[in-house]
């Protein structure tokens, strides 16, 4: 894809994060009273984690927050080493690898709740 | 180097928002591979979710979790500068965007929420 794509992807998924990343915030800070004291435990979170519309919110908020973190990750990679094109492929590669990788640990969180 | 000055339009608060946003862009995503590495204990059940979460509960990541905090809004308000000036918006003003709202109204959002953090977590612990 194109690097200004890329350009506008980075800005729009920040942005989508700031909103998601608060309401993130607020629910697993400030909903309960568990929470509010910071004992994060599976009892606490039970309930939130087993309804499947949070379960989506929160897999396409890992989604968009891999793409954003990723992307950058890339964009400071090919800024700051003159690894060439066969380098930058490279580590394009292993970076969407990464992202698959990490991908599957969250939605895999969402398995076998007891 | 020269060509990042340029293109970040500033010797200065450019270059030092620059460097800001990326060293706390690449911090974040190491703080999101332990966290997502953490959640996945789910799937091992709740005892092995609580002693996941549980590894963390020392001094250690009670400070760091502090400074993840810092992090998330230097870069979240840094992030929302740099779109603002991407669309035309204060372009003429992105020094004092970035001493008033990154590190002016950041600062006082970190305060915010380092303080209370520090004494219950901390402090009472």
């Amino acid at each position: 894809m194109a690097n200004a794509a890329w350009w506008y992807i980075q800005r729009i998924t920040g942005a989508a994060l700031l909103i998601l990343l608060i309401a993130h915030f607020w629910v697993e800070h400030f909903v309960s009273e568990a929470l509010r004291r910071g004992d994060l435990t599976y009892a606490a979170i039970r309930a939130r984690i087993s309804n499947p519309t949070w379960q989506v919110i929160d897999i396409a908020f890992l989604l968009i927050a891999l793409l954003h973190g990723l992307n950058g990750a890339r964009n400071v990679i090919l800024d700051f080493s003159r690894i060439g094109r066969a380098g930058a492929r490279a580590a394009t590669m292993i970076l969407i690898v990464a992202g698959m990788v990490w991908a599957w640990w969250g939605i895999e969180a969402f398995k076998n709740l007891r | 180097m020269r060509g990042l000055i340029v293109k970040y339009g500033g010797p200065f608060s450019g270059m030092v928002a620059h460097v800001i946003q990326r060293v706390t862009g690449l911090l974040l995503l190491v703080y999101l591979f332990l966290h997502v590495r953490t959640i996945y204990a789910l799937s091992q059940g709740p005892e092995a979710f609580d002693r996941a979460v549980g590894a963390f509960h020392n001094f250690f990541f009670k400070l760091l979790e502090i400074a993840l905090l810092g992090a998330v809004i230097l870069h979240a308000l840094n992030g929302v500068r740099i779109t603002l000036i991407d669309l035309g918006v204060g372009h003429e003003r992105q020094r004092q965007l970035f001493w008033v709202w990154s590190i002016g109204l950041g600062g006082l959002i970190f305060l915010a929420g380092a303080i209370p953090l520090f004494i219950s977590s901390i402090l009472r612990h």
